[in-house]
């Protein structure tokens, strides 16, 4: 069996059954492809970097499980077709996992709602990175 | 002459790639907080001979930040488009 692991992103006026609903569905596509989930994690309610769907917010989950490839494929499927999933991104963690040693993780508490801007907070770096450059060019011009 | 001043220009001191200074660090594309120090104020992926990464960890990074844009972790670009 591969391990995948999927974030994906619910619409942000999803209320707690709504998110409980959206587990349940999913966890049981995964089971019904014979997959095995290794774990659940809400991520909480986080601000996205560019709009999707009109949205600027947005639920992210992130869901780890064991499974071939059909599962993926029948995973994305279902994510397509509902409204309530404004993105996803499935990424292979490794190949040839036995699913005996995986164990089911316990799911952590929830954080509360975190709205981390991605957009402000990387200002700083890029000028710290602009003032190293305009250094490197002082040396030069001084030697000549 | 030209020449000659060109080869003589004083190199800037060569970074260390981070991350393979300190294996602790992992490359992750859900963490935003660290990819945004590889990335310009545009939003666009910093080059290697400026973030000073080896081609390796340069790679790796790429990877994570087109993945993060994707999931809409990062931005594409700053400008939002109408």
């Amino acid at each position: 069996m591969r391990r995948y692991e999927t974030l994906f992103i619910v619409t942000p006026d999803s209320s707690d059954e709504d998110l409980q609903a959206v587990a349940d569905k999913f966890k049981g596509v995964i089971t019904s492809m014979n997959g095995k989930i290794a774990a659940y994690d809400e991520q909480g309610k986080k601000s996205l970097a560019y709009n999707i769907k009109k949205q600027s917010k947005g639920h992210y989950v992130l869901m780890d499980y064991l499974g071939q490839a059909d599962v993926v494929a029948e995973l994305e499927r279902n994510m397509r077709l509902d409204d309530r999933i404004l993105k996803y991104l499935t990424v292979k963690l490794a190949d040839q996992v036995d699913p005996d040693t995986v164990e089911e993780e316990k799911p952590k508490p929830r954080r509360a709602a975190e709205t981390t801007d991605v957009s402000e907070e990387e200002d700083q770096s890029a000028e710290a990175q602009e003032s190293e450059e305009e250094e490197s060019l002082e040396e030069e011009s001084e030697e000549e | 002459m030209v020449a000659y001043r060109r080869r003589r220009r004083s190199f800037p001191r060569r970074k260390v790639c981070r991350f393979c200074a300190d294996s602790n660090v992992k490359i992750d594309y859900k963490d935003p907080k660290l990819l945004k120090y590889f990335i310009t104020e545009r939003g666009k992926i910093i080059p290697r001979r400026i973030s000073g990464n080896c081609a390796r960890h340069q790679r790796e990074i790429t990877t994570a930040i087109k993945r993060a844009r994707h999931i809409a972790l990062m931005p594409y670009t700053t400008i939002q488009p109408h």
